[in-house]
Formats: C-alpha cells, sequence, structure tokens
C-alpha cells in the first residue's frame, strides 16, 4: 500500500516528539552531570555544555561516609550472584515442574509461586524484614542475593520453553540409558542455551535496578547498591544536584549499555515471560 | 514434552524432587512463609512484634486502620491515581503501538522502539531523581521551557495541585514502554489481511483500527489492564524518590503510608494495612480476569 506523503511525515513527527518525551531525560542527566551547577541554575534549557565541569565526581567520591566504589562493586557482585543463582534455581525448579506437573507437591509448588508473585511486593518486603531477621541474615549480602533470586518473568519463559520441548528427545535418552541428571545437563540444557541467556539478561536488568530489599535487608550503607546511594543521596542535607545527576549517570549507564547490545532479546523476552503470566 | 509428561520409573520421582528443592526453599522462606508471617503479625500488638510471645490482639490493627482518617484518605487517592494512570498509559500505548505498527512507519522502527523501551530498564530511581529535577522550580527544564514559550509555571511536585500530575508524567515514562511492547507483540500476530480486506470494502483508516484491529487487541488489553491496574494500586518508588507522600499528604499512597508505619515500628498497623491492600489488589485482578474471560468466550 502506498501511504500519502503527507500523512507518513505527520506520523513520523509524532513518533520523534514521543521519542524525545523518551530520551530528553538522559541528555538533562548527563548536561546536569558535566554542567556547573550555577550554569544549570542560569539556563537549566541548554543543550550543549559550555564547559566539562567534574567535580561533580569528585564531589561523590564518598556517599553517607562510604566510598563511591563500594556501592559499585556491592552492585556488580549483589547483581551477578543474585543473576547466577537465580537462573540455576529457576531453571531447575521450572524444569522439575514442567516434568512431573502430575505431582501434588509440584502443583501446590507453583500455586504458592504464583500466589508469592501476586502480593504486592513492596509490602512483602516488609515480613521479609521479619523472616531475614528471624534467620539472622539481616544486614548480610546473602540475605540480599537470595531475596533477589526469584521473580515471575523468569519463570515463566524457562516453563513456556521447557514444555515446547519434544518428549521424544528426552524419551530417546533415557532409553539409551541416560540418568535424569544427565538428560537435563546432556539433553536439555544444550537446546536451552537461548533461553538460558535471556532470562540471564532480564535478571541481571531487573536485579540491577533493585533497590527496596537491599536498603530494607541492609544494616547499614556498607551492604547498600547505586539505586541505594542514589536515593540516600537525595535526603542528605544540603543539595548536591551535580552529584546526584552523576550518580544517576552511573546507575544508569551499565543497565543502558546491557540493553542496547542485546535489545532485540531483552524485548522479546519480556514480552513472552509477561504473557504466559 | 507438553501436558503429557515423559514416564519415569517410580523411583526416579525423587530425583525431581532434588532439581526443585531450592527453588522451594526459596519459595517457602521469601515468599510464602512471609505472608503467613503478615497475616499473624496483623493480629498482634505492634510492641510485641517481633518478640518470641507477640500479644495477640484479634483485628484490633484492622479496626484501628480503617478508623484512621489518613489511611481513609490515603486510600482514596490511591484510588484516584490508579484510575488516572491506568487509563493514561494504556491509552497513550495504544495509541503509540498503533502508530509504531501502522504501514505509515517504514525505517527507523527499530530506533523508535528502542527509545520508548529504554526508561523500562533504566533503574527507577534513577528516572525518578531525574524527573524530580526536571520538574524543579529553579533547576528544572520544564518551568524553563514554559517560560520561554511564554506560558504560566507548573506547579510540579510543590504544589498539592498538580503533584499528581507530574507523578503521573513521571510514571508514564517509566512505565508505558512495557505496555506498548505487549499491544506490539499482539499486533504482530493480529490478521493483516483483515485490515486489508475491510479497505476493500471501502472502510477508512480509523474505521479499520477502531472494527478490525481493537477486537483483535483483546488478550493485550486484558493483560496491560491488570498488570497496570495492580502497578499503579502499590505505587510507591516514584513517591519515595519526588514527594515523599506531599505536598500536605497528597501524594501519601496506601504502600507508602504502610511503610512509614513499619518504619516506624508500627509493624501490626503495617501489616493490616499491607493485607487489606492485598486483598483488593487479588480482587481487582480476578475481577478484571472474570470480565476479560467472559468476553473472549462470546
Amino acid at each position: 500500500m502506498k501511504q500519502p506523503l503527507g500523512l507518513r511525515l505527520l506520523a513520523y513527527s509524532v513518533a520523534i516528539l514521543v521519542s524525545i518525551f523518551f530520551l530528553y531525560p538522559y541528555w538533562w542527566m548527563l548536561l546536569g552531570a558535566f554542567r556547573p551547577t550555577e550554569a544549570v541554575l542560569t539556563n537549566p534549557l541548554q543543550l550543549w555544555p559550555e564547559s566539562l565541569d567534574f567535580s561533580a565526581f569528585e564531589s561523590i567520591a564518598r556517599v553517607s561516609g562510604v566510598p563511591i566504589w563500594r556501592y559499585i562493586v556491592n552492585s556488580i557482585f549483589i547483581t551477578a550472584a543474585s543473576t547466577v543463582i537465580g537462573v540455576a534455581i529457576t531453571a531447575l525448579g521450572a524444569y522439575a515442574l514442567t516434568r512431573r506437573p502430575d505431582l501434588l507437591a509440584f502443583k501446590m509448588l507453583r500455586s504458592g509461586f504464583l500466589l508469592t508473585m501476586m502480593y504486592p511486593y513492596m509490602l512483602l518486603v516488609i515480613p521479609v524484614y521479619i523472616v531475614i531477621f528471624k534467620l539472622g541474615l539481616l544486614g548480610t549480602y546473602t540475605g540480599i542475593i537470595l531475596f533477589l533470586a526469584l521473580g515471575p518473568v523468569q519463570f515463566f519463559l524457562f516453563e513456556q520453553f521447557f514444555r515446547s520441548i519434544p518428549g521424544e528427545i528426552i524419551e530417546a535418552a533415557i532409553v539409551d540409558g541416560a540418568s535424569e541428571a544427565q538428560v537435563f545437563l546432556m539433553v536439555v540444557m544444550p537446546v536451552s542455551m537461548p533461553v538460558v541467556a535471556t532470562v540471564t539478561i532480564i535478571t541481571f536488568l531487573l536485579n540491577w535496578a533493585q533497590w527496596f530489599p537491599v536498603l530494607v535487608i541492609s544494616r547499614s550503607p556498607d551492604t547498600y547498591t547505586l539505586p541505594v546511594a542514589l536515593l540516600n543521596m537525595t535526603g542528605e542535607l544540603g543539595v548536591n544536584f551535580q552529584g546526584i545527576m552523576a550518580i544517576a549517570i552511573i546507575t544508569t549507564v551499565p543497565a543502558t549499555i546491557v540493553f542496547l547490545i542485546a535489545q532485540r532479546r531483552v524485548m522479546q523476552g519480556m514480552a513472552d515471560g509477561s504473557v504466559k503470566g | 514434552m507438553s501436558q503429557t509428561a515423559v514416564p519415569t520409573s517410580a523411583s526416579k520421582v525423587w530425583v525431581f524432587y532434588a532439581f526443585a528443592l531450592p527453588f522451594a526453599v526459596l519459595t517457602i522462606v521469601f515468599g510464602l512463609w512471609p505472608i503467613v508471617l503478615s497475616l499473624i503479625v496483623s493480629l498482634t500488638d505492634s510492641a510485641t512484634a517481633l518478640r518470641p510471645e507477640p500479644r495477640y490482639v484479634g483485628l484490633e490493627n484492622y479496626r484501628d486502620v480503617f478508623g484512621d482518617p489518613i489511611f481513609l484518605r490515603s486510600l482514596v487517592s490511591t484510588v484516584i491515581y490508579t484510575v488516572a494512570a491506568v487509563v493514561l498509559n494504556l491509552s497513550f500505548a495504544l495509541f503509540y503501538a498503533l502508530l509504531l505498527n501502522s504501514t505509515l512507519i517504514g525505517p527507523g522502527r527499530t530506533f523508535l522502539k528502542v527509545a520508548m523501551f529504554l526508561p523500562v530498564v533504566t533503574p527507577d530511581i534513577a528516572g525518578y531523581a531525574v524527573w524530580r529535577w526536571l520538574f524543579d522550580s529553579s533547576f528544572g527544564a520544564i518551568n524553563a521551557g514554559l517560560s520561554l514559550l511564554h506560558l504560566p509555571p507548573f506547579g510540579g511536585i510543590a504544589s498539592p495541585d498538580t503533584v499528581m500530575i507530574a507523578v503521573l508524567v513521571a510514571e508514564l515514562w517509566h512505565h508505558a514502554g512495557f505496555y506498548i511492547l505487549i499491544f506490539l507483540a499482539n499486533l504482530a500476530i493480529c490478521d493483516r489481511a483483515l485490515e486489508e480486506a475491510a479497505a476493500i470494502d471501502g472502510a477508512n483508516r480509523w474505521q479499520r483500527k477502531f472494527f478490525i484491529v481493537l477486537p483483535q487487541l483483546r488478550p493485550a488489553l486484558l493483560i496491560n489492564g491488570i498488570y497496570a491496574l495492580i502497578q499503579f494500586l502499590k505505587t510507591f518508588t516514584v513517591v519515595v524518590v519526588m514527594t515523599k507522600g506531599g505536598p500536605n499528604g497528597s501524594t501519601n499512597f496506601v504502600s507508602y503510608y504502610a511503610y512509614n508505619l513499619f518504619d516506624q515500628g508500627r509493624y501490626g498497623e503495617a501489616t493490616a494495612m499491607a493485607s487489606i491492600l492485598f486483598f483488593i489488589v487479588a480482587a481487582v485482578a480476578l475481577v478484571a480476569y472474570r470480565i476479560g474471560d467472559r468476553g473472549s468466550a462470546r
């Protein structure tokens, strides 16, 4: 179908306006961090920095008495560990649940998991604080990492994929004398690599952004991640606008890079993992 | 392997229990146990809630919560905000997904899709921190832009009259991409042939969208509707970063209020509020699901 030029121009103008709405905050954040505060106050709309000012990054060398590198290391460590552990545990669990959907215990486990995921997350954290307290894990990395490990999108993606594997492949391996562990590691896992990659990337992005459980389970800023440090900074006395924008950049850039590299996979996975729920 | 499980000998069942064990442990320890605990704590006196032998007070916390004018006001503003946010997000997402999917947009579609989805994967704290300052009266670009166009200044998060709008805009920025994505996924499996047939029969562009495409989008509308309702009923992060419930308690939504009580050690009332919100969320999700389900059976 050939489309009239006027209509096409209108469509593109609207799309560009909407994209500016989505992207302008990133540009403004960059400018805010690298332009001197006085310059931002005089002209908040400036589209290009008059001079580059790196003082913001010196001013955030320590936040709440803890060096910034510690937040960066915490973010990387907590996100990586919770992602690896979460993907492994969810893959094994979803696999068992799809192989033996007939077991009563598994039916109950699946319903229990779904119920948990329906419970308002923010409010689950309150009783989780009490549980973590009872387990003696308050203020520990272990508590934070284990809490972040499970998520609904991850589970649904694995479940959907494992259901799509033809039963004959598994049957053939069992006839050939493979044990269930061998079937999982040498038959199922190799064909599951694409979905494992998708789930890993999505879990990384979701966990990188997490802040509330980290704040609640922590006892001191020593276990804070970047988003929590950023939040803490907005509450501190005296407004360090440039510094806030600088931490916002450090928090945003890793997620942006991962997303840009894997955008097709991330969007496809997020759609698939949500439609199933 | 579909629904018919591959036959395994009975002795092998333990292998699957072993596979599922870590998943079960995490689900129970960080999911089911806290939910049960939350219900139990909501029946206890706050001061004794964390002690080994808490004092049980029955439904007193629930009575206190429903007798608390701040909570009732909080509940009303949560509902108003949720309705506004659901309508705004879904109508905007539907409109933009139709635009991106239309034959009018050709080159650059990938860029447009990446642009709309980037805010979804941007840590919400960072996004809202930037929006908080965009709305600022002295630093912000928004008021500077308005004065450039000789328009009256926007109160943003400083005024009780405009704070909801500011929060709505920031949340639209963060969440809309997800709803657009779900609509796009649905549009991708819509039957283009139907639209073309209608075009041949003389239906114009808007008639085709309304009578041919929209009915096919029922699954996406249902999913997005339920997700958005749940999402906005528990609005929290944006309040923590941008408004702290203010000004004058106008954005003191239920989950934020509950968290404040929790922070003050009022565990009993906080968990009672959590349970109330959970029942509202579950009921709303169920009703929305029923309505959608009945519609598709017709």
